[in-house]
């Protein structure tokens, strides 16, 4: 990997260490710098060269994906802080929001059966875009404040939204196969 | 050395030749070639003026082989001998014939290997031989026109291929002798000739509907980026299909649903194509079939097609959801293949996206005019223009799990190249192995999705179970193609596979067939290798001193010089030398690994340089 390209993704971008990003910037910057490292600008150099594209190239995917993805991004910022996260074993310990969620997944199977499950899923769906905001919210102050574990439980709450919407999403996939 | 020239843009560092590109569309009913002239992109046409060359192989008794038009005419004759829609078997193996056994009259023959092979009576052929015929067709028809050798190619497949497919496709490119600059996505090369010749801004959808195949695509186009959002289709939907459903209309009514007889089913295609084109202008058309004679109008043809419509709109509904997009967000549709002119079509698609869709662009050629726009861009013929292209993965990529489970490392809809890892560990004490079984597909179970490949993890020193970290990187390039590694990062233990896939022809059956393969008869494998090696040797080094000229003070120390300067030179005898193009190469290859940290050091300079005025304290 060449090196200045390990540095941290915010600073990759010119974009402040925080949690808020000024999308627009991030966008217009990602394409700036694909410009340059894209492998179809390397399509007649060497094999080096060609393998340095493809690893600069990935890693800006890489970095762009995380910096445009609310839960990966709040994740980054608490791995520069050293916060240690198994996010396939943990999980939060805030028994109300996860008896929340455990209704939500309810109403998702309910919704497969309603009349316009569409619609039913829409609705859901801008549910839990209003709660992830509320996350949203929760980690920013706490990252701000400096209480990782709040940030760290908000991160985790992140992951349940994640999961709720491709669930709603594999639900439309399947309906749209009949 | 491209890359050691991007922090000079100002600078030419070498007089850039005019390379030779083209764009092929490999199509399943038909194929194109175009290519950039004085900047304009066009199809190119054949000795009697005809752009599209029919992707028909005929195969005859005394081994001949004829391709397009003359090989079309065969069809009904000789259908055992005469190899059309050949797409719809590239990458596949022999288990996915069976679904498509129905609709094909060949014979498969008994082999070995895991590429299915027809039998003819030239011998037995594959899917791949038998595409590599038809880029041959057009590699010489371009080569003729611009009057020189092809550099490179950009050849269109669609976007919904898997990887299996792609390999083949690239197999036929190797076996035609070209030159592979880039696999692109049939949409994506519609959307650059769109893009280019209206300058559209804005989010788009390209509807893609071929002969055999059936793309969606959704892409944002900003300042010369054309940023794929979301893709997806469905490999095994197309025109053909209309046929297919016109043609088991006739057989039913015809009262020959039984038969197994493969001229009556050839002919009810012939007569069911004909009908289906007739159609689109006229309320109904009088049909005829053995003894039968009927009429099929425009009512009872709509029924038929219109199940086949109404799954294309499932992946238009689809792609939006996955781009995170509402229809009213899309500013065109731009209609691609020759089956969006099917009237029933454009009205559905209009009513989907609430919108009357672009047909002004000829739904034929436009693959192909934008793949060669793609291919003068990236034989840097163009070195002012400020176009990318910023691509997906249209298959989530992922390992299977414990219980059968498939866990997805890399999602759906990724912008590539891409390198992702992911940490796994040992579930047993004293585990020393782990089998890593890569795949493709959405679904949640192996049996669902595709098998990419298997390799094993050795050596893993014994530890408590959960103890070991086994880092997997899955490393996706710009053509969509997939390499995967695998380590003990304890340990170092490593493994590593370039993704075969497991329908994929073996080195040593290419090797065969390149052997075999018309093209090169006559021509000298070794003197072709060494003059190979010699173009590649004198740009390494002209771009070696052109860099060294401009920036080496700065960026490298005397002794770092001294180096390079020795790699350089032992490079330049060896270029003298004439003969041996191994040793050549294996000269060129130290060279390169010597510039290594020169080259990151001044692509680093040229991201720092950049990004200059962008720093953090502005904000």
């Amino acid at each position: 990997m060449s090196v200045d390209l390990t540095q941290n993704y915010f600073n990759v971008f010119g974009l402040p260490v925080q949690y808020e990003i000024d999308r627009d910037a991030l966008d217009s910057r990602f394409r700036e710098l694909q410009a340059l490292v894209h492998p179809d600008k390397f399509v007649n150099g060497t094999d080096e060269e060609r393998r340095i594209a493809i690893q600069s190239t990935g890693f800006l995917n890489e970095a762009y994906d995380t910096l445009k993805t609310p839960r990966l991004r709040a994740r980054y910022l608490l791995s520069l802080k050293g916060v240690a996260f198994s996010e396939e074993n943990d999980t939060t310990n805030d028994i109300d929001y996860l008896m929340q969620q455990m209704e939500i997944r309810e109403s998702i199977e309910d919704a497969e059966n309603a009349e316009d499950p569409f619609a039913e899923l829409d609705q859901l769906r801008t549910i839990i875009k209003s709660r992830q905001q509320d996350v949203e919210n929760d980690f920013r102050r706490s990252y701000e404040a400096d209480d990782l574990e709040q940030a760290r439980q908000a991160v985790l709450k992140l992951r349940f939204c994640e999961r709720i919407f491709s669930e709603i999403r594999r639900i439309e996939e399947r309906l749209d196969d009949f | 050395m491209a890359l050691l020239q991007i922090s000079e843009p100002g600078m030419s560092t070498a007089p850039h030749q005019h390379r030779f590109a083209a764009g092929i569309d490999l199509g399943t009913t038909n194929s194109l070639i175009a290519t950039v002239r004085s900047g304009v992109a066009e199809t190119l046409p054949d000795e009697h003026g005809e752009h599209l060359l029919p992707s028909v192989v005929h195969y005859n008794a005394e081994g001949g082989v004829v391709v397009g038009q003359k090989a079309r005419m065969k069809a009904s004759q000789d259908p055992q001998n005469t190899l059309a829609s050949v797409k719809r078997l590239m990458g596949r193996g022999k288990e996915d014939l069976t679904l498509l056994a129905g609709h094909l009259p060949y014979t498969f023959a008994e082999t070995d290997s895991s590429v299915p092979r027809i039998k003819t009576v030239a011998g037995e052929v594959t899917a791949i031989e038998a595409s590599a015929k038809i880029l041959s067709v057009l590699k010489r028809r371009a080569e003729e026109t611009l009057g020189g050798e092809l550099s490179g190619v950009v050849i269109t497949v669609p976007a919904y291929f898997d990887e299996a497919q792609r390999e083949a496709t690239r197999d036929a490119a190797k076996l035609a002798d070209l030159n592979v600059y880039r696999l692109i996505n049939e949409p994506t090369a519609a959307a650059i000739a769109y893009g280019l010749d209206k300058k559209a801004e804005g989010i788009i959808a390209v509807y893609d509907l071929g002969g055999g195949t059936f793309d969606i695509s959704i892409l944002r186009l900003s300042k010369g980026v054309f940023e794929v959002l979301a893709t997806g289709g469905n490999s095994a939907l197309g025109g053909d299909d209309f046929d297919h459903a016109i043609a088991q209309w006739l057989l039913e009514q015809a009262e020959l649903e039984q038969t197994h007889d493969p001229s009556i089913l050839r002919q009810a295609l012939m007569v069911a194509r004909d009908a289906k084109e007739a159609l689109s202008q006229q309320a109904a058309v009088d049909v005829q079939l053995g003894e039968w004679q009927g009429r099929l109008d425009n009512t009872v043809y709509r029924q038929l097609i219109e199940p086949l419509v109404k799954k294309t709109l499932m992946a238009c509904r689809r792609a939006l959801r996955d781009a995170e997009l509402d229809k009213d967000q899309v500013v065109d549709i731009v209609m691609v293949g020759g089956s969006t002119r099917v009237p029933l079509v454009r009205e559905q698609v209009a009513a989907f996206f609430e919108k009357e869709p672009l047909v002004d662009i000829d739904p034929d050629r436009v693959v192909a005019i934008g793949a060669a726009q793609q291919a003068d861009v990236l034989a840097g013929n163009k070195p002012d223009e400020e176009m990318l292209l910023l691509d997906v993965i249209p298959l989530s990529l992922g390992l299977e799990m414990m219980g059968g489970l498939v866990e997805k490392v890399i999602a759906r809809n990724t912008t590539i190249p891409i390198t992702r890892a992911q940490e796994f560990t040992t579930f047993k004490d004293g585990q020393t192995a782990l089998s890593i079984h890569v795949l493709q597909g959405e679904r949640e179970t192996v049996e669902h999705n595709r098998s990419l490949g298997k390799f094993v993890l050795r050596g893993i020193p014994p530890m408590v179970a959960g103890a070991a970290r086994i880092k997997v990187t899955f490393q996706v390039d710009a053509d969509g193609l997939l390499s995967v590694y695998a380590e003990e990062t304890t340990t170092g233990t490593r493994a590593s596979i370039e993704i075969k896939p497991s329908y994929g022809l073996t080195d040593s059956e290419i090797e065969t067939m390149l052997k075999d393969s018309i093209a090169h008869a006559g021509d000298d494998m070794a003197l072709r290798s060494l003059r190979e090696q010699q173009v590649e040797a004198d740009r390494s080094l002209q771009a070696l001193d052109a860099a060294m000229q401009s920036d080496g003070e700065q960026l490298l120390n005397e002794s770092e010089r001294k180096q390079l300067l020795a790699a350089r030179d032992k490079l330049a005898r060896e270029r003298e030398n004439q003969n041996d193009s191994e040793a050549l190469k294996a000269a060129i290859k130290v060279l390169e690994k010597a510039a290594e940290f020169y080259v990151e050091r001044r692509m680093n300079r040229s991201v720092r340089d950049a990004m200059a005025g962008h720093r953090v304290d502005e904000f």
